[in-house]
């Protein structure tokens, strides 16, 4: 298992998922992604694309400026 | 030389103004006819314990964030007194007008003590009062209206007793307007679990579906239920009194506290039985300078009507805005016999109907007509809608919001506006009610020369972005169809067997990724650079087989079938049926507003 870290900061959507849609392709099942994004979408572009690809939403912080998700590859 | 004061004539003939009302418009009379002729005797009749206080500020009192009782009270009797020399009665209710006799008659609800009131000039402010109808346990304890102060209390009073009693609260709002949904906001931020319930099919009413809508899915996110399409019909108290059971249309709700807030009705008892015309609305009829048919009397605020600006049709929008500019024109015109000013004046009785409210983190505002206005008043309207982002997409901070614009298709000319969003709306509102009152057309308002740095705006600010958007559907470049049109033809659609004629073809022209984050149901998805690859397939200079499946189906599609283009904002969307239209597929829509927009549900 490997950790994958992926900057989308300043990013404009739909980049920010579409990194993420990316590196998930490349992960392995079990591989943990975090990534940082911009994007006020993201939040809730995440959140629905982990329901969608069945990949855990391991955390999920809103940090006014910036959020951060960690998901786990199933 | 011989200069004459232009002021302070005791010639003049106008000797004693009286207010009736001091909340917004009341007092705001009082103090410019003062001001404008200072030897006026000025009294206002104030039938309540306060005066001059902030109306619609009491949501945030109710929850707490304005922590003080007197942080809403602007000004006192006694300040009145002392700084302007009006004299202010609390607790004088005014019973009866005589207008021959110029002379209002007022009960001190105090002393009982019964008192007349001459006047050469009289303003009627009398506001405007909750409609509540008589369903059986309206007057049951806790059932309340939120106009007043003391109402606003006593609803933190049971706030805060659940709070310490460590008890989750239990509130029902009845009606889905502003002042109902800020409350709700508030008291669900206080820890309450709220709900809302809308006699209507939308909450927000002025405001269009697919807006309240936005709203109303944020609000739930939010942890409110919000229920409409349903009515309340009786409520049932225990046996100290105290409501514990709502009755709807559909469900029976337990609830420890509500709010009855399905609108106001201007308060015009004492007019109408003095003689005063009423307009069609039911509000006191004035003309550009506030007078009523009665010579000498004016109305203002809330129990006044003001007219559309778009339409010229009576109007009653009893807002704290209108109010006080209501206010400061009927002083200046009641204050003296012939008004002396020069400058050149513009009514504010032509009003927009402006405003604008924080529901959670989301704001929404308004101005000018709604979609649904202008069909209603037999425009030809054209509408937009288009997200975008408040400030610099690469400054920290910024947030979506989603501009709607209204325009009347002849003559180019905008009727309305409505924007929604977690970012800021209301400049851009501003912006726009501007650009409405001069008269602007869809062409002037993107042409506008606005302020642009990254921290505050877009280069090209989102209200541009809308007019040029707008620009590029009046010349017909592009088609769009409304989020309300599509779900209206979904839904009409499902009625009817599979595969039917009539049922366009939906494509999400969105990434792959984009796409698994939610779609309109029913769409497949083709990104555009796949569609972009369409024409080499038909100039033979690729082979069909490098596409996918999806798109492959969309090239041996009839070039008839209606096409609906889906994307994020509407932009690729555009861009795709570019594309499709010079393969010969000349029926394409974008989805208005992309699934940003979309506010129906996503799959």
């Amino acid at each position: 298992m490997s950790v994958i870290k992926v900057g989308a900061r300043c990013l404009q959507c739909p980049g920010p998922i579409v990194e993420l849609h990316k590196a998930s392709a490349k992960a392995s099942p079990g591989d943990v992604i975090e990534i940082e994004a911009t994007d006020p979408g993201f939040k809730k572009d995440v959140v629905a694309w982990c329901k969608k690809t069945k990949n855990e939403l391991l955390k999920l912080d809103d940090f006014g400026d910036h959020i951060v998700a960690v998901i786990r590859k199933c | 030389m011989d200069a004459k004061p232009v002021f302070a004539r005791p010639e003049d003939g106008v000797r004693r103004l009286v207010v009736i009302g001091g909340v917004a418009a009341g007092t705001k009379a009082a103090a410019k006819a003062k001001r404008e002729n200072p030897d006026l005797e000025v009294t206002v009749l104030e039938k309540g314990e306060h005066i001059s206080y902030a109306g619609c500020g009491l949501p945030y009192f109710v929850g707490g964030i304005i922590k003080e009782g007197k942080d809403l009270l602007v000004r006192s009797p006694q300040d009145f007194n002392k700084d302007y020399g009006i004299v202010v009665l609390t607790h004088h209710e005014a019973y009866k007008i005589l207008t021959e006799e110029k002379v209002v008659l007022a009960r001190d609800t105090e002393s009982g003590q019964e008192k007349a009131f001459s006047y050469d000039r009289l303003i009627i402010a009398t506001g405007a009062k909750p409609v509540v109808p008589p369903i059986p346990g309206i007057d049951l304890k806790n059932v309340f209206t939120l106009r007043k102060p003391v109402d606003a209390l006593k609803m933190r009073s049971a706030l805060e007793k659940a709070e310490a009693e460590q008890r989750k609260l239990k509130a029902l709002v009845v009606g889905g307007g502003l002042i109902g949904l800020e409350v709700a906001e508030n008291m669900a931020l206080r820890g309450a679990s709220v709900t809302v319930v809308e006699m209507l099919d939308q909450i927000l009413p002025g405001f269009d579906l697919e807006i309240a809508k936005i709203v109303e899915n944020h609000m739930r996110d939010k942890g409110v239920n919000v229920l409409t399409d349903e009515k309340v019909n009786s409520f049932e108290g225990d046996r100290e009194g105290f409501v514990i059971k709502a009755y709807t249309t559909k469900r029976t709700l337990d609830v420890d506290l509500v709010l009855w807030a399905t609108g106001v009705k201007p308060d015009v008892t004492l007019a109408k039985e003095a003689g005063i015309a009423l307009g069609p609305t039911g509000a006191i009829e004035v003309d550009e300078n506030f007078e009523t048919n009665v010579k000498g009397i004016y109305a203002v605020g809330d129990c006044a009507q003001t007219r559309n600006l778009l339409t010229g049709n009576p109007a009653f929008y009893p807002l704290g805005s209108t109010a006080n500019k209501m206010g400061r024109v009927a002083g200046t015109r009641a204050a003296r016999q012939s008004f002396l000013g020069t400058a050149k004046e513009r009514s504010p009785l032509y009003v927009l109907g402006t405003g604008v409210a924080k529901i959670f983190d989301m704001a929404v505002a308004r101005t000018g007509l709604s979609e649904q206005d202008a069909r209603k008043n037999s425009f030809d309207a054209e509408t937009v809608l288009v997200p975008a982002h408040d400030r610099a997409h690469y400054y920290p901070g910024h947030k979506f919001i989603i501009t709607k614009l209204v325009v009347d298709k002849p003559t180019q000319r905008l009727l309305g506006a409505q924007i929604v969003g977690e970012g800021v709306v209301d400049k851009p509102i501003d912006v726009i009610a501007t650009a409405l009152t001069f008269g602007g057309t869809v062409g002037d308002l993107a042409a506008i020369d606005l302020a642009y740095a990254p921290p505050f705006s877009m280069a090209l600010s989102s209200t541009i972005v809308a007019a040029n958007v707008m620009l590029n559907k009046l010349s017909g470049r592009m088609t769009g169809i409304s989020p309300v049109d599509l779900k209206r033809r979904l839904d009409e659609e499902k009625g009817k067997p599979g595969g039917s004629a009539s049922r366009p073809f939906m494509v999400d022209v969105r990434t792959e990724a984009e796409f698994l984050t939610g779609t309109v149901p029913g769409a497949v998805n083709i990104p555009l650079s796949d569609i972009r690859r369409l024409k080499d397939v038909v100039r033979g200079a690729a082979s069909e087989l490098d596409l996918p499946d999806e798109a492959r189906k969309l090239l041996r599609l009839p070039r008839e079938t209606e096409l609906i283009l889906i994307c994020r904002i509407g932009q690729r969307a555009y861009l795709a049926a570019l594309e499709l239209k010079r393969l010969g597929f000349l029926n394409c829509k974008v989805l208005d507003g992309g699934v940003m927009s979309y506010s129906f549900g996503l799959e």
